[in-house]
C-alpha cells in the first residue's frame, strides 16, 4: 500500500495556516493605523493562491494552495474581527497605536491588559480578579507560549 | 482545471467552523484537561490519512486532524473565557484520566 501525502499536506496547510494566520493577525492589528490595507493584501494572497490551486498538477499541491488561500481570505475577516474584539475587551490594545488609543478612550470595556495570558482557576472570576491573576501570571514571569 | 485544492479548503474551512462549536461545548461539559487526548486523536487522525488512497478521504482526515490538534491548543484559553463570563461557565466537568498529572503540565496554545 502506497502513501498518500494529501492528508499530512492538509494538515499542515491547514495547521499551520490557521498558527501564521493568528499570530499576524494579532501581530499586525495591534501595530497598524488602517488595517484595511492588510485585509486588502489578505485577499489579494488568498485569491492568488486559490489561482495557484486550480493549475496544480498534483492533488496535494492543489490542497495546500487551497487550504492556504481559505486561511488568507479569513485572515481579512479576522483584523475585522479582532479590532472587535479590542473594542470590548477581549484582546489587548495597544496604547502606542493611534486606532487602538481612540478604542481605549472611547470604549469603556477595551483594555492593555490580555486577560487570557494565564491558566485557569477553575471558576467564575469578577472582572477586578481577572486583573489581578493576569497581573500576578506576569509577577511570576510567566511568558505565553 | 483542477478544482480539488479550492473544494478542500472550502471543507477545511467548515471543518475548522465546527472545531470553533465543539472546543466551546467540549470545554464547557468535559474541561480543558483533555487537551493531551484531543491532540492525540488529531495526530492518529493525520498518520491515518497517509494511508488512505482516495485524495478526498486523505485531505478530509488529515484537514480533521489538523483541526483537532488546534483544538487542543485551544481548550485552556477557552476554559479562561468561560471563567470571565465571555461564554456559559459550567462548574461539574467530566474530568479525563489522569487529571492530575495533566494538571501539572502546561497546556499549549498559539
Amino acid at each position: 500500500m502506497g502513501i498518500n501525502w494529501t492528508g499530512l499536506v492538509s494538515a499542515c496547510s491547514a495547521f499551520f495556516g490557521i498558527w501564521l494566520g493568528h499570530v499576524a493577525v494579532r501581530f499586525f492589528e495591534a501595530r497598524l493605523t488602517d488595517i484595511r490595507p492588510a485585509m486588502a493584501v489578505c485577499i489579494a494572497l488568498g485569491l492568488g493562491l486559490w489561482a495557484g490551486a486550480l493549475f496544480a498538477p498534483v492533488a496535494p499541491l492543489s490542497a495546500a494552495l487551497g487550504i492556504l488561500g481559505v486561511t488568507f481570505l479569513w485572515d481579512a475577516f479576522e483584523f475585522y474581527r479582532q479590532e472587535r474584539r479590542v473594542r470590548i475587551g477581549h484582546a489587548p490594545a495597544n496604547p502606542r497605536n493611534p486606532r487602538h488609543a481612540r478604542i481605549l478612550a472611547e470604549c469603556p470595556a477595551a483594555t492593555p491588559l490580555d486577560l487570557l495570558d494565564r491558566d485557569p482557576v477553575g471558576r467564575p472570576v469578577t472582572s477586578e480578579e481577572a486583573v489581578r491573576l493576569v497581573s500576578d501570571d506576569r509577577t511570576k514571569g510567566r511568558v505565553s507560549l | 482545471m483542477n478544482f480539488f485544492g479550492i473544494s478542500l479548503g472550502i471543507v477545511t474551512l467548515l471543518i475548522i467552523g465546527l472545531g470553533f462549536a465543539w472546543v466551546i461545548r467540549g470545554e464547557r461539559y468535559f474541561g480543558y484537561l483533555w487537551w493531551p487526548y484531543v491532540l492525540g486523536l488529531g495526530l492518529v487522525l493525520i498518520v491515518a490519512s497517509l494511508f488512505l488512497s482516495n485524495d478526498w478521504a486523505s485531505g478530509v482526515v488529515g484537514a480533521l486532524g489538523a483541526s483537532f490538534v488546534w483544538g487542543a491548543t485551544e481548550l485552556k484559553e477557552q476554559a479562561v473565557r468561560a471563567e470571565l463570563g465571555w461564554f456559559p461557565f459550567r462548574k461539574q466537568k467530566i474530568h479525563p484520566p489522569g487529571a492530575a498529572v495533566i494538571r501539572k503540565w502546561r497546556a499549549p496554545h498559539l
